[in-house]
């Protein structure tokens, strides 16, 4: 649409956006149009303080402060919900300078973002552990995993999930989150009964299977990731356990592989 | 073109999830004061776990309506048809009374800005947002009301009162208008027309539910922060719409500095007092 309508609107964001003049040409004089300037950051700033409570607490409010600008000016939102405006942030964190160099922050933002997920994403039907005993043993090779829409899986190089414990729980953190001697995978979910979010850290195995599961490997492929030597049996013994851990979280919606 | 559902009368909050403790667990799901809730709609679209149940459960026992803050119906971007598909499965979800949204703009070119921008008020945005109105109502299969925004800058093109802007754009879309009473103060304020000139300008017909909240007064202007009770001029304004349209569904917005329940269901017996002196006054002369 071209008119004055969205030459208009165009202004108007570009101001809010980046401060760019262009605008007052089309304001009315005796307005306030500070109120927006203002507004749009603090708003938003306010909403990533509350969805980031435990990385807000470990980077203090100045650095936060600058963090939170630094990525708005990267990526304005583009979902409707303002929920979706840090689904970016982890990443973010991770590859910008000077924030790369301070790699547990990235690690907490993370893990906030999963736990957020845990706790409100859409519902699914989760596979019962009577469904999964009553699969015949030749249809066990067979299997493919779709997994909950509330399950995600993380790898952190540093185990963040104490200090933010700490942080909601509103107690005073012991100690800044330690450097892992290698990184690590967290399963985080939701409890089917209480929908509580739920973290646990995977053993190294565990997350490659899970990894290769999520990828739509069947059950003959994950237990051959499994690394037993020769002795197969006992693969398939542990990754029939593992899948069995799963379904007990409530983590597979469905033995067939499909998206849930 | 509405299809069946509850009607709506009386007097709702909105429902923040500070108040589902008390909602729930206190009252079980029925609180005295209390006729209706109203939700953001964006905070359940395509939502599950906790927030979900909690909805529902509170559903069971209340009429709700659905108000939206980023249908951008006023925006020069398309309408964003992934964004109503998810509006129409919550609405088939909660099947609300009322599904409204703000005569406003929330961003362009893919971005949203998260706030309710101004509108220019002029025939070129009228037939521009009358038509998408239109296109939106028969996509949902049911009128949406449209709801004045508190604003704080004009433009220079405008080309009427923000009065007659509302007017034109309701009857040229057929919706209705969700009246928010302290925004109408807001505005008037802080462009300095008279509120009351605002309220005989509307069609009394269109209006199917108010708003009421409080402000921030910062000295020459005001700003729409629903984190106050309702202050006094807000209620005599309410008072004298409701002299002029009688009886329409009214709810207290809090967005911030939320209070316990009880102390916005008390506020609420506020509206419910003076919407009946209102109507005896309007008895009376009519
Ligand atoms: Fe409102």
């Amino acid at each position: 649409m071209s008119g004055q309508l969205s030459r208009i609107q165009a202004a108007f964001q570009h101001r809010m956006l980046s401060g760019a003049d262009g605008l007052e040409p089309y304001l009315a004089e005796g307005g306030h149009i500070g109120v927006y300037d203002h507004a749009y950051r603090a708003r938003l700033q306010e909403i990533l303080a509350g969805d980031f409570p435990a990385l807000h607490s470990l980077m203090g409010d100045e650095a936060f402060g600058q963090v939170i600008n630094g990525y708005l000016d990267a990526h304005p939102s583009r979902r409707r919900s303002v929920r979706w405006l840090g689904a970016a942030l982890g990443d973010w964190l991770r590859e910008t300078a000077p924030w790369s160099a301070h790699r547990e922050a990235a690690d907490m933002a993370a893990f906030e973002w999963a736990l957020g997920l845990a706790f409100d994403a859409p519902d699914a039907p989760v596979v019962a552990q009577a469904d999964l005993m009553a699969t015949a043993a030749e249809s066990w090779p067979g299997l493919r995993f779709g997994f909950h829409p509330a399950l995600t899986v993380i790898s952190l190089h540093h185990d963040v999930t104490g200090f933010q414990q700490a942080v909601t729980g509103e107690r005073e953190p012991e100690a800044a989150p330690e450097p892992l001697d290698r990184p690590a995978s967290w399963a985080i979910w939701r409890d089917h009964d209480s929908l509580i979010a739920m973290f646990r850290r995977l053993e190294p195995d565990e997350a490659a299977m899970l990894d290769n599961a999520r990828a739509g490997a069947d059950f003959s492929v994950l237990c051959d990731t499994l690394s037993f030597g020769a002795d197969s049996d006992d693969a398939a013994m542990r990754a029939a356990g593992l899948v069995l851990g799963w379904v007990q979280s409530g983590w597979v919606s469905n033995l067939n592989g499909d998206a849930a | 073109m509405e299809p069946r559902r509850d009607s709506l009368s009386g007097f709702g909050l909105g429902l923040r999830t500070q108040h589902y403790p008390a909602i729930l667990e206190e009252h079980d799901g029925r609180a005295e004061g209390v006729d209706w809730f109203e939700i953001i709609s964006e905070n359940y679209i395509d939502v599950g776990g906790a927030p979900r149940r909690n909805l529902m459960r509170i559903r069971e026992h209340y009429p709700m309506v659905m108000h939206g803050v980023s249908l951008s119906i006023g925006g020069t971007d398309p309408l964003d048809m992934d964004y109503l598909a998810g509006l129409k499965r919550l609405i088939d979800m909660v099947e609300p009374a009322l599904v409204s949204d703000h005569l406003c703009w929330t961003g362009v070119h893919g971005i949203n800005l998260h706030d309710l921008l101004p509108l220019p008020f002029t025939l070129e945005t009228v037939r521009h947002v009358a038509e998408r109105i239109a296109r939106v109502q028969d996509y949902l299969g049911r009128h949406i009301l449209i709801e004045n925004a508190s604003t704080y800058t004009a433009f220079a093109a405008d080309e009427m009162s923000e009065w007659e802007f509302v007017t034109e754009i309701a009857e040229r879309a057929d919706c209705h208008i969700l009246l928010d009473v302290n925004n109408i103060y807001v505005s008037a304020f802080n462009h300095g027309f008279q509120a009351l000139d605002y309220l005989a300008g509307v069609p009394a017909g269109r209006i199917k539910q108010i708003h009421l909240a409080g402000h921030s007064h910062e000295g020459d202007y005001i700003i729409d922060t629903h984190d106050h009770p309702v202050p006094d001029p807000v209620w005599e304004l309410y008072g004298r719409a409701i002299e002029r349209l009688g009886p329409v569904p009214t709810m207290i917005e809090r967005d911030d500095n939320i209070p316990p329940f009880e102390e916005l269901v008390r506020e609420l017996q506020q509206a419910r007092a003076l919407s009946e002196a209102a109507l005896h006054k309007r008895e009376a002369a009519q």
